[in-house]
């Protein structure tokens, strides 16, 4: 195991989140984690990577398909590694769709998706910063400006 | 793509081929008219605010081509008011209409409709967002007043927005569309409301410049066409500011004598103060014409979408 993810816990099986914003660490961990997780936090820790970073560990389990893709919007550039018996068996960044289907909030306020119950769908203009296009108003977004539901 | 049952939703939606195939329909049916191509087919106008202008040219397109007339005007006569769903109120009007005109204030409206309709939506406006059939009628009036000029190579010809460029959906649509063809764009608006970086860059990548000029004064000397848009009070924080501003974009005939005599003015409308009562005389004015051009391009789309073209 890389040493600089023993600054938090170890754990024997899961999955850690690793380089994500300090920011929007504790939104991770509040993302990915559900009822009688096991959750390990960490944030402000050093990496030649992204300067100033948090990591988020789940024991026990891998991530839901539909975590996966609210994570990809609120720390796209997050790498996610799978451990097995105390190794890491798959290290990955946070795969990003094509496009996000009814799991963010439109930031513009006369869009139609903020006043009919109608599933929003923002489609990838570039990763590098995450920019998404809303199919409906056609207005484009950072995709930190989405609010995830 | 498949004309019959296809949506018009937004301009992104259509290539150059797909412009330039309305155009074509439009200039076929200007010439010669087909009073029965749409015998048999009803159309719903489905207006949740009022657009008096937009309504009577889709009204007058489908009764050109034979075809019937169904609809409302005002959210305030339609079941949203009591708290029906826009999804709800598609699905029922799909039920009776071959083809749905819509006019919604929010943003992406159109969209969500084209996603519930199996009957063609026309998107007669969503909020801010797109106006595409507009943009068609503004495009064949400029393929109408310079023939092949927008698509042979030769110079390019020289197109001028002036007024609101931030907020002015009409002239981003314009635009964009433009950005297919043969052109040299200018632009000339107060400051604040320059043309978004997005939408120039956009151009761009289509290898079309755009070039901002100071004043009107310069784009009246060097431009074929001027399109100009209203100016909107509630854009300026400072009504002083916009008084101000108010008292300069606005044309008239004495502007105009230093323009070239093929240059030809054109405007959404409804114009408030940017062009003077007294340029409706000189030869420069074409925005009557321009309005009346919705007709041949509706009756178009119209004919396609319904699968009688
Ligand atoms: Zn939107």
């Amino acid at each position: 195991m890389p040493k600089r993810t023993m600054q938090v816990e170890a754990i024997d099986h899961g999955t850690v989140v690793d380089h994500i914003p300090s920011a929007v660490t504790l939104r991770v961990a509040e993302l990915i984690a559900e009822d009688g997780d096991q959750v390990f936090i960490g944030v402000n820790l050093k990496s030649k990577k992204v300067g100033n970073k948090g990591v988020v560990k789940i024991a026990s389990r891998e991530l839901r398909p539909a975590t996966l893709s609210r994570l990809a919007l609120l720390a796209p550039h997050a790498t996610m590694c799978i451990i097995r018996d105390y190794q890491v068996v798959a290290k990955d960044p946070i795969p990003v769709p094509d496009s996000f289907t009814d799991i963010a909030l439109c930031p513009n306020a006369n869009c139609v998706t903020n006043h009919e119950r109608w599933p929003t769908q923002f489609d990838v203009l570039s990763q590098r910063p995450l920019q998404v296009r809303c199919l409906h108003c056609e207005r484009d977004f950072p995709a930190s400006e989405l609010a995830i539901r | 793509m498949d004309w019959p049952g296809r949506h018009v939703i937004s301009i992104e939606d259509f290539s150059r081929d797909d412009i330039l195939h309305i155009l074509q329909t439009a200039a076929e049916l200007e010439a010669h008219p087909q009073p029965n191509l749409l015998a048999g087919c009803l159309m719903a106008t489905l207006f949740f605010e009022p657009s008096t202008r937009t309504r009577l040219s889709f009204e007058a397109a489908m009764s050109k081509l034979g075809g019937q007339i169904i609809g409302f005007s005002s959210a305030a006569s339609t079941s949203a008011k009591k708290g029906e769903s826009l999804a709800d109120t598609i699905r029922m009007a799909e039920q009776y209409a071959d083809v749905l005109v819509m006019r919604h204030p929010r943003d992406g409206s159109a969209r969500l409709a084209s996603q519930v309709s199996n009957s063609p939506i026309i998107n007669g406006g969503d909020g801010a967002n797109q106006h595409p059939t507009q943009t068609f009628l503004d495009l064949y009036t400029i393929a109408k007043l310079f023939p092949d000029r927008l698509t042979h190579d030769g110079p390019p010809l020289a197109i001028t927005f002036a007024g609101d460029l931030r907020y002015g959906r009409t002239v981003h649509s314009l635009l964009t569309a433009l950005s297919n063809f043969n052109v040299r764009l200018y632009t000339v608006a107060p400051r604040g409301l320059e043309m978004p970086a997005h939408h120039l860059s956009r151009a761009a990548e289509r290898g079309v410049i755009v070039e901002t000029l100071p004043t009107l004064h310069e784009a009246v000397q060097l431009t074929d066409v001027l399109y100009m848009t209203r100016l909107q009070e509630e854009r300026f924080p400072d009504p002083v500011e916009f008084e101000h501003v108010k008292a300069t974009y606005r044309i008239n005939a004495e502007m105009l004598e230093r323009a070239q005599s093929h240059m030809r003015l054109l405007h959404p409308l409804p114009r408030v103060n940017e062009i003077a009562q007294d340029v409706d005389a000189t030869a420069h004015a074409h925005y009557f014409p321009q309005a009346g051009n919705g007709v041949p391009v509706r009756q178009a789309l119209l004919g396609l979408v319904l699968g009688r073209l």
